[in-house]
């Protein structure tokens, strides 16, 4: 080796050595600050961030994405933000959850994202009093001690220390972002109060139970039974966001500082899970859990949650742990009827769910802790529209909406922690969201969620007619939908109900029901007219009828035993399906109208009409594709070289089929030349009267010119075209789809959520027994909040004793001003000294409220 | 085979082969008797290695109860998001969980006993049918362990290749060169300077990231390739030798003292040999010394460490990987170890095993070969 070489790298380490001994040096952190315990209400600041100073977008002639191309790559989470400041990548569009990358993105000067990310709580193990495996002591067999953690665990310490003051303290299963929080915050304020931090009121709760329990506490501050001391096992995870070791940690301390014996287990979900949920809770190998849970989308109806997360009749019901659940049969039945959706109103669905939160307490089976909250981040000089759930990278809005700031057209570089997870296909290929947020981009919909309320909006659809049984409490936001109710509705006989797969065609309701059928929804679902002719495939093919009904008969088809498609593992889903379907048709063509009717409804009339993204839109639930496309993958299921789903790939060991790569390419393309050969048409008995010849030839020459130029299968009619394909690499190219039908800034109105804002001013002293008023402005980026868009002001009235005395609602003024008027009865109730009125306010745009308060001395 | 302790004699080339009878066995059969017992003992260990491995990857079976945990708390989650479930009653969500619950275990094996399922992993590997992973796919889609392991492997060669390579021929050169400049300034330059192979190459490559992704902006943070790519074949090779110069580099870099050190203070043992010192005094040139007097009587161990380095060059390295997101066969690993992929380990290992025990049995044929003490099946 030459001595310059030599010298080169002995210059390198001293050189990276120096670097290190440069840089910031380890910071004095302060000791954990922590808040004196109080029973002030927490208050919940809804948004952090500034409103975005937007300027008039100008408008354009663009069609599709804002983009030319899109060029996907894997970066790793703790490198994102600097990444991005290095100008290696534009955007991290996953999620970051750390105080750290928080404090990243604001030092970066760089814009993000804030959506809700994990939410956690503490799972407590109820056997007992005494464990038969050990006969070892579980404090938690007794719900006062449960419910005692409540005022044990100060949620908004564990908000400062472990998450940055990013998260938001939490009570209750439904995230506090959601419309369930915002629709009862009248009724969950109360319990955010009343369970404020006590250390004091949580010992003395814990010390009367535990001498009940025969629990005896030594000189030493410590709990024994029967002369050993009381060891609470506790498992704390620590894979995940790793947040959950410090939360564990701070938790073990407070007990610990109560005179119990914490062994502090520190596993990941894979050795946790066994013990948690598979194992019997009788068997006393844990005490208590750190758990955390997800949601991909902003959910607007949590009414199961009840009993999902307490009761032995919850999807968790195989768990030995919720068997153990012991409730009344009362408060089980309350828990079921909720998450029946038993109710014909509104008014009764308030009662249930009210007496749902007293029940949920009363057991407290697990406490909530912290609502997480996460960030996805890009260059200043870019813009995208975020979900207030699903963030940037499966937000169904991002392929429309990102963009450099004033420019159309250039290359955004994302970056994501993977890509090209699974093989991708339509019908049961890849789920992971690093797949979706490539397939978001190259597909289309019927609709399209609201960012911040999950209230669908129409996209391909041009509107639908929503009935609903009279009696089911179903309401409506926009007008795409127009709602309905009727006392029966009835199912035509000539509707599809079932597929015969002998005879390939649709089995009608009056051959399989014959005495006729009622459903409880029914939806007519209008395309615009002249739509087929517009929307062309990324293979240059026009859309076609043939590719909507490809769709009504897959429904079936890889789910009916007999079909040359069968997947065991489709069957159990298909039953499910035809559980609750009660059939389906084309009413048109031009323009193309569907009908359909089905025992399932959900509060909302728009996703009654569209529950998730689509109805009838030629897309499989994993990606889209026309009937070209499944006619040549059902010949190589069909033909088990391939198979649609993991399951049966593994059943018959062949190849999980993947339109993008690998092996399947070449069974695809060699299924393609098949299908041109033979000119097919797949199910010709029921295709064959909506394919023709020539469309059949025209639409497998255009998929074989596609593939020969892009190399692969993935053809949609999304705003981008799926380019280069890089898998083991873990890169690949998005670029723009000219021929897209709508122009790039039809959704330009979600580049920022329109959070209002609230200020509250009255007289800072109020006199006992008189009249008092206080204005409320709500706005937003200065000018009112268009009454129209707000859904409701609340008031919450809280006396000296921080108990609230009084709930109501605010009287409209003018626009972006409302007026709380609290009676002379009212203030008569007060008694001398500070007094708080806080103000809720729930607008339509955004599923967050607003809260804000205000002091007044009463005298 | 066994080494006759006797000194080496610096010249035995140029001696008389000392000729020893055993009895009326030939030497054939002598080779061919050692190499059968060779085989079957290297077999054995092999097939020992890889059930350990099927065992600890599996805690002994337990890992069945984790998947199944895994399996319900999946499903669990998914039926929470199902509208027709919440319609269902009591007794019809229980049956219709449990079909699926089943379905799931079946797929995943795990309606067959692990003791079964344990030895059809073995025989399996044994003869290298690596069969299809329980929960894996290859970058591009397959379920097939061998297209899992081969996709991943190019680049892998490709980093730990020239890592390596340039690791071990740099040093041992320079080792060389070293032992024959004992107490200069290099000398004590890298006995200072090789402690700073106590940091892994992940450190280092943290650093070198800092330094020429992050500061410098000259080179990439990670990645095989830039997104987008190069469009042309050239432009893309180009590229990914960029890409693989920070993350070589760090492994270079962590080794790299201390492999001169190593080498270095092995050669110093011959350098200061007498005969050494006679060919110095004879006047040979440094050049014919080191060929002749110090790398030929320490080949066997140049060739045994050598050996061993290219088939270490199948593990990969999982966190420098990870580092540099390089789409590597340590990533795969240890992928798989985190989803109790038993297919995927086995397969791995048994490639490894074979590798090791092929490189072990024909060493001793080379040693043979470049060192004429030594005799195959010499007792």
């Amino acid at each position: 080796m030459s001595k310059k070489l030599f010298a080169l790298l002995s210059l390198l380490v001293v050189l990276s050595l120096v670097l290190v001994a440069c840089g910031p040096g380890n910071e004095v952190v302060d000791e954990p600050v922590n808040e004196p315990t109080t029973n002030e209400p927490v208050e919940e600041e809804p948004v952090e961030e500034e409103p975005v100073e937007e300027e008039p977008m100008p408008a354009t002639t663009r069609v599709g994405g804002w983009l030319d191309t899109v060029a996907m790559s894997v970066v790793g989470a703790d490198s994102a933000v600097t990444q991005i400041e290095a100008g290696a990548v534009d955007l991290y569009a996953s999620n970051l959850s750390t105080p750290a990358d928080f404090e990243a993105i604001e030092e970066a000067g760089l814009e993000r994202s804030y959506q809700f990310g994990l939410y956690y709580e503490i799972t407590f193990n109820p056997v007992g009093p005494t464990f038969p495996g050990t006969g070892a002591l579980n404090p938690f067999s007794s719900a006062r001690i449960r419910e005692a953690m409540n005022w044990l665990i100060d949620r908004d310490y564990i908000n400062q220390e472990v998450y940055g003051g990013n998260a938001i303290p939490k009570f209750f299963s439904f995230v506090s972002g959601f419309p369930e929080y915002g629709r009862y915050i009248d009724l969950v304020r109360p319990y955010e109060v009343y369970y404020a931090p006590n250390r004091e009121l949580a010992s003395t709760i814990i010390t009367e139970e535990m001498e009940l329990l025969g629990a005896v506490k030594g000189e030493d501050g410590t709990w024994t039974f029967e002369g050993e001391p009381v060891t609470l096992i506790f498992l704390i995870r620590n894979d995940s966001d790793l947040t959950r070791i410090p939360q564990g940690d701070i938790i073990s301390n407070w007990l610990e500082e109560e005179g119990f014996v914490i062994d502090r287990q520190y596993k990941t979900a894979s050795e946790a899970s066994p013990l948690w949920v598979l194992g019997d809770p009788a068997d006393g190998l844990w005490h208590f859990y750190t758990g955390a849970w997800g949601s991909g989308a902003i959910s607007r109806d949590n009414s199961d949650d009840f009993q999902f997360f307490g009761a032995p009749t919850s999807a968790y019901g195989f768990s030995p742990l919720w068997q153990a659940y012991e409730m009344e049969e009362a408060d089980l039945q309350v828990l079921d009827d909720l998450a029946n959706k038993s109710y014909t109103s509104l008014e009764e669905r308030r009662e249930m769910f009210e007496q749902a939160l007293a029940i949920e307490k009363k057991y407290s089976f697990r406490v909530w802790v912290v609502d997480g909250r996460a960030a996805s981040t890009w260059r200043p000089d870019m813009s995208v529209a975020y979900d207030l759930s699903a963030g940037v990278d499966i937000n169904t809005l991002w392929p429309f909406t990102l963009r450099f700031d004033d420019v159309e057209g250039g290359v955004a570089r994302w970056g994501a922690p993977d890509l090209f997870t699974d093989p991708a296909n339509p019908v049961a290929g890849s789920n992971w969201t690093y797949d979706s947020q490539w397939q978001i981009a190259t597909g289309d919909y019927d609709a399209i969620p609201n960012p911040y309320t999950g209230v669908q909006l129409p996209q391909r659809l041009e509107k639908a007619e929503v009935t609903i049984k009279s009696g089911l409490p179903v309401g409506q936001t926009y007008d795409w939908v127009t709602l309905e109710f009727a006392d029966e509705i009835t199912v035509p006989g000539d509707v599809w109900v079932d597929w015969d797969v002998e005879n390939e065609v649709f089995i009608t309701a009056e051959e399989k029901f014959p005495d006729g059928q009622t459903a409880l929804r029914k939806v007519v679902y209008y395309y615009p007219a002249g739509m087929l002719g517009s929307i062309t495939w990324h293979d240059g093919s026009p859309l076609s009828v043939g590719d909507f009904v490809m769709g009504m008969i897959m429904t079936f088809a890889t789910g009916k035993e007999g079909s040359p498609i069968f997947d065991e593992s489709q069957a159990p889903a298909l039953e499910s399906f035809l559980g609750a379907f009660k059939g389906f048709k084309m009413v048109s063509t031009d323009p193309l109208v569907f009908e359909l009717y089905s025992d399932v409804w959900y509060a909302d009339a728009e996703t009654n009409a569209v529950p998730f993204r689509t109805a009838f839109w030629p897309e499989y639930g994993y990606g889209q594709a026309g009937w070209p496309m499944i006619a040549i993958a059902n010949k190589a299921d069909a033909a088990g070289e391939l198979a649609y789903s993991a399951d049966k790939a593994d059943a018959l060991e062949v190849e999980w089929m993947n339109f993008i790569g690998g092996p399947s390419l070449e069974i695809l393309n060699a299924k393609l030349d098949e299908a041109i050969a033979e000119n097919h048409i797949p199910f010709e008995p029921t295709l064959g009267q909506f394919i023709t010849a020539e469309e059949a030839a025209a639409r497998y020459a255009n998929v074989k010119a596609f593939f020969e130029e892009y190399g692969h299968f993935w053809i949609g009619t999304g705003p981008y075209i799926l380019d280069e394909v890089f898998q083991v690499e873990k890169t690949g190219t998005l670029v723009h789809n000219p021929n897209f039908p709508d122009l790039a800034d039809k959704w330009a109105m979600f580049s920022s959520p329109m959070l209002a804002e609230v200020a509250i001013d009255g007289a800072g002293r109020v006199t006992i027994g008189e009249e008092a008023t206080f204005d409320v402005f709500v706005t937003f980026e200065g000018e009112p909040y268009p009454s129209d868009q707000v859904d409701d002001v609340k008031y919450l009235l809280f006396n000296s004793a921080n108990e609230i005395v009084e709930v109501g609602a605010a009287e409209f003024v003018a626009e972006g001003q409302y007026l709380v008027t609290l009676s002379g009865e009212t203030t008569g109730g007060l008694e001398s000294g500070a007094n708080k009125l806080e103000i809720v306010v729930v607008v339509i745009p955004v599923a967050i409220p607003s809260i804000s308060d205000f002091e007044f001395v009463s005298e | 085979m066994s080494v006759e302790a006797r000194p080496f004699q610096p010249q035995a080339e140029d001696q008389e082969q000392v000729e020893t009878k055993r009895g009326s066995t030939s030497t054939f059969s002598r080779v061919a008797k050692y190499t059968l017992v060779r085989v079957i003992m290297l077999f054995f260990t092999v097939a020992t290695g890889v059930f350990l491995t099927i065992m600890i990857a599996n805690m002994g079976g337990y890992v069945d109860n984790i998947m199944r945990g895994n399996i319900r708390e999946g499903l669990a989650m998914q039926m929470q998001q199902d509208p027709a479930y919440k319609e269902m009653q009591p007794d019809e969500r229980q049956q219709y969980m449990a079909s699926l619950i089943e379905l799931e275990e079946k797929r995943l094996g795990l309606d067959k006993p692990f003791v079964t399922r344990a030895f059809r992993y073995l025989t399996n590997a044994l003869v290298l049918d690596l069969g299809r992973a329980v929960q894996m796919t290859s970058d591009t889609g397959s379920k097939e362990v061998r297209l899992i392991i081969l996709e991943r492997l190019p680049p892998t060669l490709l980093l730990m290749g020239t890592s390596n390579l340039v690791l071990f021929f740099g040093s041992l050169f320079a080792a060389l060169a070293l032992s024959r400049q004992y107490g200069s300034i290099w000398d004590k330059a890298i006995i200072a300077l090789s402690p700073t192979s106590s940091a892994p190459s992940w450190f280092y490559g943290l650093f070198l990231i800092l330094i020429f992704a992050a500061v410098l902006r000259v080179l990439p943070f990670g990645g095989m390739v830039g997104s987008p790519p190069a469009s042309t074949r050239w432009g893309y090779f180009l590229d990914v030798g960029k890409h693989l110069i920070l993350p070589a580099s760090g492994l270079i870099i962590s080794s790299l003292f201390l492999s001169i050190y190593n080498w270095r203070t092995f050669f110093l043992i011959y350098s200061t040999e007498d005969y050494v010192e006679m060919a110095k005094a004879k006047g040979l040139t440094d050049r014919e010394i080191e060929r002749r007097y110090i790398l030929r009587p320490t080949l066997p161990n140049i060739i045994t460490n050598f050996s061993l380095l290219i088939i270490t060059l199948w593990t990969g390295a999982i966190i420098t990987e990870t580092v540099f997101q390089w789409p590597g066969l340590g990533r795969t690993y240890f992928t798989a170890i985190g989803l109790y992929d038993t297919p995927v380990i086995v397969g791995n290992t048994i490639i490894y095993a074979y590798l090791l025990a092929m490189t072990v049995f024909l060493l001793d044929f080379i040693y043979a070969l470049v060192d004429p003490r030594v005799k195959i099946g010499d007792s």
